[in-house]
């Protein structure tokens, strides 16, 4: 009971929880679901969503939302391979890409704290931007990828995306730092503070737009990280904005289900990566079970409501609280 | 209309004394149409505790906020320790030695008590930028220990608090952080009686101390009298009246301000007679012109609007 207490208490406690009876259901129920096999296939499907859901978080803490993330993830890579062809080398021209992901993010957190737009509406039109700039930038065709080859991965691909484990181990990488820094750093109280209350946080002498431009520039440069990691996996990027905004919901549900609220002032980095892995074993574990493709969404949906209800009621057990 | 003086109204000027700390000059701040203070002259001596008083509105939270560096005034100036004050934030007002507690607390629901009072000054495992979680809880139950504030767990959130522990916690921040000039505004609102009886008590034992010179906003009169050396009242946007505890009373004090409250009265009384003789003349230039009845009705609807509006106050 000491244990199960102890989980349950936590913030992430009920997708823990949630993630375990997933997983427990589609191990007994299929002969393959747990094998090294199928951890591999959901590998690509759950790490990109749990890196860019880290910088989502950091922006709902907030109570704000970036709609821009599957559009910076679409984006970047292009703009990295228009820097590599002007001549600039591998390595500085993907660091350049991801400043420009952020600067990106540093316009989003413009708006919303200076001119004072709702962070849905900022956002929405940087979606719609930067998804038509995609589109113009590559002529509409997909590209071949800076440093990759058809014929195998390349040294330069095993460490940025290519290799089976490459995107896991930057994951846990960005995972554990981002939540270090949201629970032991003057940044992570700051952006649980201008979430909580943000006048008093400014009465208290927080730089409450400062804090806001500085979450929104972290959470589009690991998108387009995440971008460029993924073409690189894929060794070609193609511009396809409904594929991108899928991304996006993704995020976002990862970010939910993981524990954190859209209303601002509490989040964790850790409960948005079970929650990724949680979509993840979901929609590989329906995928070996043989539900048709015209089913997945449907039973994904349903899934995710019922994780979502569970979610809810566990909390609600935790914290004591009622419904106002 | 509100920055002219009414008749008979009295206007405190700058007055000073050798040992003041902070003085105030002319201050003036509006927020769009509304004049919040217009003229306000205010100094506040070494270790003294200064009552200041007002109706809702009078703008005293404002003028704290002046002083505290959150908001800018519009005309008027500064001076702290002889020198010319001019804070460009409430961080920069902490460094100069002036703390506040607002009256919304400026407190954190989700972060814990000991993060709320460390928040802006947190302690650190410098130079790695890591809170060092462990001495500020250390602090943080010594400082409350000291002030004699009892919280069963620092660590819980501050939303779990009462409002009376809400208060002390907000109080013991601005305390702890080594100033030298307090800024409370209504500590006592949503205390109970020995919650507040402890924040007058931690008041009493500063001022035995000497060091530490308050300006605390109150509502209460009794309280002002049991708790202030001084005491200032805001009406209107000006200072109305300044003088020692000792010299004045809580007949004085009421005796000002429901003066002021019949004259505003009055002058409102006064402008919408003004404003319902006015309508009626335009009434009837319009209906003497081309428009005709339908002009002249659209008008009338105007005017009883108007007046209705006026004086629900004023029964």
């Amino acid at each position: 009971m000491g244990l199960v207490k102890r989980v349950l208490t936590l913030r992430e406690g009920s997708i823990i929880v949630v993630t375990l009876v997933t997983f427990a259901y589609f191990a007994i129920s299929t002969s393959n679901f747990a094998t090294g096999g199928s951890f591999k296939a959901l590998l690509p499907y759950f790490a990109p969503l749990a890196m860019i859901a880290a910088g989502e978080v950091f922006v709902m803490i907030l109570g704000e939302i970036d709609l821009s993330v599957g559009a910076v993830y679409l984006f970047t890579p292009f703009i990295w391979h228009v820097l590599h062809h002007a001549g600039i080398p591998l390595y500085p021209s993907i660091i350049l890409a991801v400043l420009v992901a952020m600067g990106i993010g540093a316009i989003n957190g413009i708006f919303v704290a200076y001119v004072g737009i709702a962070s849905f509406v900022a956002t929405l039109g940087m979606l719609f931007l930067l998804d038509g700039l995609a589109l113009v930038i590559s002529h509409s065709t997909p590209i071949q990828v800076p440093g990759t080859s058809i014929s195998g991965v390349t040294s330069f691909g095993q460490i940025f995306g290519g290799g089976t484990y490459s995107e896991l181990f930057w994951a846990i990488g960005i995972v554990i730092i981002l939540q270090i820094v949201l629970s032991f750093s003057r940044w992570g109280l700051y952006t649980v503070s201008v979430g909580s209350n943000r006048l008093a946080a400014a009465e208290a002498g927080v730089r409450t737009r400062m804090i806001t431009i500085r979450n929104f520039v972290l959470c589009a440069g690991i998108a387009g990280f995440v971008g460029i990691l993924e073409v690189v996996r894929v060794t070609s990027a193609t511009p396809d904005p409904s594929g991108s905004n899928t991304i996006l919901l993704q995020v976002v549900a990862a970010a939910i289900i993981g524990g954190t609220l859209m209303t601002g002032g509490d989040g964790t980095i850790v409960g948005a990566f079970i929650g990724a892995l949680f979509l993840g074993i979901l929609t590989e574990g329906l995928t070996i079970k043989g539900v048709s493709a015209n089913y997945l969404d449907l039973y994904l949906g349903i899934a995710i409501l019922i994780a979502m209800t569970l979610n809810t009621i566990v909390r609600r057990v935790r914290t004591g609280a009622g419904r106002a | 209309m509100p920055d002219q003086a009414f008749a008979g109204e009295q206007i405190v000027g700058p007055s000073t004394a050798d040992d003041d700390v902070l003085r105030v000059e002319h201050i003036a701040k509006r927020f769009g149409p509304i004049t919040a203070l217009r003229d306000v002259n205010l100094h506040l001596r070494k270790g003294e505790v200064l009552g200041l008083l007002g109706d809702n509105g009078a703008g005293k939270s404002t003028l704290v906020k002046i002083i505290c560096g959150f908001q800018k005034q519009d005309a008027g100036s500064m001076w702290l320790k002889g020198e010319p004050y001019v804070p460009k934030s409430v961080l920069d007002a902490r460094a100069h030695g002036i703390d506040v507690v607002y009256q919304d607390l400026a407190l954190i629901d989700q972060l814990s008590v000991y993060h709320n009072l460390f928040l802006r000054r947190e302690a650190v495992f410098s130079p790695i930028p890591v809170l060092n979680n462990l001495r500020m809880r250390r602090e943080a139950r010594k400082a409350l220990d000291e002030i004699g504030i009892h919280i069963p767990d620092i660590r819980a959130p501050v939303a779990r608090l009462s409002g009376g522990q809400r208060q002390a916690i907000a109080v013991a921040r601005a305390m702890t952080g080594d100033a030298d000039i307090l800024l409370l505004d209504e500590p006592l609102a949503a205390m109970g009686a020995r919650e507040g009886a402890l924040i007058l008590d931690v008041i009493s034992e500063l001022k035995e101390q000497g060091n530490v010179s308050i300006i605390m906003i109150l509502h209460n009169y009794v309280t002002v009298f049991q708790a202030c050396d001084r005491v200032s009242l805001i009406q209107d946007g000006v200072i109305a009246l300044d003088k020692p505890t000792s010299e004045t009373s809580v007949e004085e004090l009421t005796e000002i301000v429901v003066e002021e409250y019949r004259r505003a009265r009055q002058a409102e009384h006064a402008a919408n007679a003004a404003a319902v003789t006015a309508e009626h003349t335009a009434d009837a230039k319009q209906g003497d012109g081309a428009e005709g009845g339908n002009g002249a009705q659209g008008s009338e609807g105007d005017a009883a609007g108007g007046a209705g509006a006026g004086p629900p106050r004023a029964e």
